[in-house]
């Protein structure tokens, strides 16, 4: 199938019964890499994607170590009645699936398949290699790259891999889903400290104490990277606990404990705490774990606390909160900056 | 030794990515047994509260003269939220946010009730950590507003000198005429500085409103033509097709011109014609509306009944449904001559507008729901295209649709197939509504946040309100002393007289 028979069937298929053309509203391009086993996930992810952010899909299925050649393409739309009238809206979706020595080669595929004029996004939903030519080629083609901390197995190698990413000036921007996900957490916790006369505890935090679930100790170290890269904490030293693991730091007015216990099982993250010099804060997953309390005790007495929705964490949810996204995250980077140095430790 | 105070900053929200979170605070609702505080004010907070948007110390108190507990003022509370928000209220949530609900009943012209309430709110201060900081939103009768203030003021607390912010919202109507607008903006000023007053107009929250200032202003294509030389008329339409229903009698002492015109349509109309603003502030944004105002030609007396029309529906049909006439309505006088259609025809005396007519129209019972701005181009100055082959083909018209199906719409010339040169108009739709598909904010969420963390850009100003009013007041006297309202139809676009406000310039109104 040729670029130019994609682009006809994209017309066909966004034909009215009556012949006239659904509209086509795109706001990007959406380039999804990944592989055979994940394919039918990722594409349900970008099709309910494509209700809120219409865009040009392009799915990436490749296997290069097969060592015939093979290439599939695969074309659909996805069109919703709008308003009163009924117009049909419509967003594309480009399932490419190849093997052998064309997935070596992706960019020169997606590449002709990218809408003109629109931002390009490319999504590595699992393990990448930032070295292989492979990424390199389809980073060319993009404005910022998203990829999942929180996806690899070896999540210490994937924290510095992508903050290598993140600081090289030559690659474009860097987003996280892990990171996104951790947006309400980081959120609630600053909101713990706007009152001004609580601000001057945030200075005075020496220890932390986050519960997460086995699997989510790459959150976990996200997380305590953002607060000691905001609050100017310096790694110090590491070790493991009979809990869990524990990072001494090295803070504006003296030693900071951030313990890491994985003690959770239903929660990648299920609770923070930070014991200020009078006041101890707290942000909680809900039993329900839809919703979050914080709260704000000094010693026995709860002085403050409130329940909000903590979000959705879909994929497809998570994806389109990055999508909003431009340009450098100086927080992350900062964040995996400081992970790596506690990784080193 | 005088003390420094060091203000330290919450480094943790020192990133983009984090929405901000107002400071701590309390509401105190005026008129808070009423409907506003039931459907609008409390689901917006509660969303808010849902959405990580308000602060932990927050407190709402309501006053109003019925006698009810808190728990009594919370749970009408939540049977209004169950209604606007069936089978999504999180019993959490609530619970956690009903926590900073409170009520006192009280009689706002007394001053005992302002006394109490000062303490009530000093005792949040310290048991919710509202910090001092109070909001006074007074939704009560528009009869109430200068006593209200005026005893806000002697209780001392529209004061900020303790740190804390005062602020006071007014819902519109301001007023009823240029004079009760500036008496009313008069009372409030002796008390609050106008950087604490947000008069709301719920129409600026809503987000195909601003859209109109991100088309205008963020595209480059449409401002060399947005002028004179190249705009013929301009058609500002809100219509909608339901009746008065149960507000009879505020319609009665309201009308079309008061409730829709002076606000909403004035709105419109500054965000069509103003000047690009250097910023998106609020001096900025209000300063360059007031400019519009201000350049409006206003219509004489003796100008009234050629520039101004004004209807009443009669009985009619409406999308198959047989409608009854204002003067049944509930609440309306048998013999009420108030307008429930008002078509103007404004000229905006300035350079960039010279010799344009706005056409403004606003109506209830109309064929549909609809709020447009069309911008109706000149003709080609020649075609090469002889007579039978551009017959059908009218002038260019870019049409920005606020509601429904928010979108633009541009009509251009375009060839017929086929041999020889026919050409004929063609709609070329771009519902950009629709290509982010997130829910838009209530507008109601959308200002309240904005008034919570301090930002004025989408209120108004005095000189705003008093501009508007500056603008209508020659009709409405004009009226008085003619009483007569022109019949139309429900379901129809108006009288018969609005399309002769056009027919006299050689135009006719668009069908939205």
């Amino acid at each position: 199938m040729s670029v130019e028979q994609i682009e006809r069937e994209f017309g066909r298929l966004r034909m009215n019964e009556d012949g006239t053309l659904g509209l086509r509203a795109s706001v990007l391009n959406l380039v999804a890499v990944t592989d055979e086993a994940s394919a039918g996930e990722i594409t349900r992810v970008v099709s309910r994607l494509a209700g809120r952010f219409p865009c040009r899909a392009i799915v990436m299925i490749s296997d290069p170590d097969e060592e015939t050649a093979n290439l599939d393409i695969r074309v659909s739309a996805f069109c919703d009645a709008r308003g009163g009238s009924g117009s049909q809206v419509c967003a594309e979706q480009v399932e490419v699936h190849t093997e052998g020595p064309p997935a070596h080669h992706l960019q020169s595929l997606a590449g002709p398949l990218l809408l003109p004029d629109l931002p390009v996004f490319l999504w590595y939903p699992g393990a990448f290699s930032a070295d292989s030519a492979e990424f390199s080629g389809m980073a060319d083609l993009a404005d910022r790259v998203i990829v999942n901390s929180g996806a690899a197995p070896d999540h210490g190698a994937c924290l510095r891999e992508i903050s290598g990413l993140a600081q090289d000036p030559a690659m474009p921007a860097v987003g996280d889903l892990q990171w996104v996900g951790l947006s309400p957490w980081r959120s609630l916790i600053a909101d713990l400290f706007d009152p001004p006369d609580r601000r001057g505890e945030l200075g005075q935090i020496h220890r932390v104490e986050i519960l997460h679930d086995p699997r989510g100790e790459s959150r976990a170290l996200l997380l305590t990277g953002w607060l000691a890269a905001s609050l100017g904490w310096r790694p110090e030293s590491a070790r493991e606990t009979d809990r869990g693991r524990e990072f001494a730091f090295a803070g504006p007015s003296g030693e900071v404990i951030v313990a890491l216990d994985p003690g959770s099982e239903d929660a990648s993250l299920r609770r923070v705490r930070l014991y200020g010099e009078e006041l101890t804060f707290q942000v909680s997953r809900h039993r329900e774990l839809s919703e979050a309390m914080s709260t704000v005790m000094r010693g026995e007495d709860l002085l403050g606390e409130r329940t909000v929705h903590l979000g959705f964490f879909d994929q497809d949810i998570i994806l389109g909160e990055e999508l909003r996204f431009r340009g450098r995250d100086e927080s992350y980077a900062a964040a995996l900056r400081t992970v790596v140095e506690m990784i080193d430790l | 030794m005088a003390e420094t105070q060091v203000v330290r900053q919450n480094v943790l929200r020192d990133e983009g990515r984090l929405p901000p979170v107002p400071e701590p605070g309390a509401m105190v609702i005026f008129g808070a047994s009423g409907d506003l505080t039931a459907r609008k004010l409390i689901p917006a907070l509660y969303d808010l509260a849902e959405g990580r948007r308000l602060p932990m110390e927050f407190a709402v108190v309501g006053i109003s003269r019925t006698e009810m507990s808190h728990d009594e003022f919370r749970n009408r509370l939540r049977d209004g939220l169950e209604e606007q928000r069936a089978g999504s209220v999180s019993e959490d949530v609530w619970e956690s946010f009903s926590k900073g609900l409170f009520y006192l009943p009280g009689d706002s012209k007394k001053p005992e009730t302002y006394e109490e309430l000062k303490d009530f709110l000093k005792k949040l201060d310290g048991e919710r950590g509202t910090s001092g900081n109070r909001i006074f939103y007074l939704s009560s009768s528009p009869s109430l507003f200068p006593t209200i203030v005026e005893r806000l003021g002697e209780a001392g607390m529209s004061r900020e000198d303790d740190g804390g912010y005062s602020r006071l919202v007014i819902e519109k109507p301001f007023g009823r005429d240029l004079e009760s607008a500036r008496h009313l903006n008069g009372d409030i000023l002796r008390y609050f500085r106008e950087k604490q007053i947000y008069r709301i107009d719920h129409y600026l929250g809503k987000e195909t409103v601003q859209n109109i200032l991100a088309l205008r202003f963020s595209n480059g294509i449409f401002e060399p033509v947005w002028n004179q030389h190249y705009v013929d008329h301009v058609q500002i339409t809100v219509a909608e097709d339901i009746g008065v229903g149960t507000r009879g009698a505020f319609y009665e002492e309201a009308g079309a011109l008061r409730d829709i015109v002076q606000n909403h349509v004035m709105q419109v109309l500054c965000l069509t014609a103003m000047e690009p603003p250097v910023a998106f502030d609020a001096d900025s944004l209000r300063e360059e509306k007031v400019k519009v105002l201000k350049a409006v030609r206003p219509i004489s007396e003796d100008e009234v009944g050629e520039a101004a029309v004004r209807g009443q529906y009669d009985g009619g049909w409406v999308f198959g449904e047989e409608v009854r006439g204002y003067r049944e309505e509930k609440d309306v006088a048998a013999d009420s001559e108030t307008e429930t259609y008002v078509a103007l025809k404004l000229l905006v005396d300035n350079w960039r507008w010279a010799g344009v007519p706005f056409y403004v129209r606003a109506g209830k019972r109309m064929p549909k729901k609809a709020t447009e701005i069309s911008i109706q181009f000149h003709k080609t100055p020649h075609t090469p295209f002889s007579g039978p082959d551009t017959e059908g083909l009218e002038p260019n018209v870019l049409v920005i649709r606020v509601q429904p199906e928010e979108g633009v719409s541009l009509k251009i010339g375009a060839k017929v197939p086929g041999s020889g040169f026919e050409v004929r108009s063609v709609n070329m739709d771009l519902l950009y509504g629709s290509a982010f598909m997130e829910e838009a904010p209530d507008a109601y969420q959308r200002l309240l946040l904005d008034l919570m963390l301090g930002d004025p850009t989408l209120f108004i100003r005095a000189d705003e309100a008093e501009g508007a009013w500056s603008i209508l007041q020659p009709v409405m006297e004009g009226w008085s002393k003619d009483g007569h309202a022109a019949r139309y139809p429900a379901g129809t676009w108006g009288p018969d007289e609005a399309g002769e406000l056009l027919g006299h310039d050689g135009r006719e109104w668009r069908r939205p």
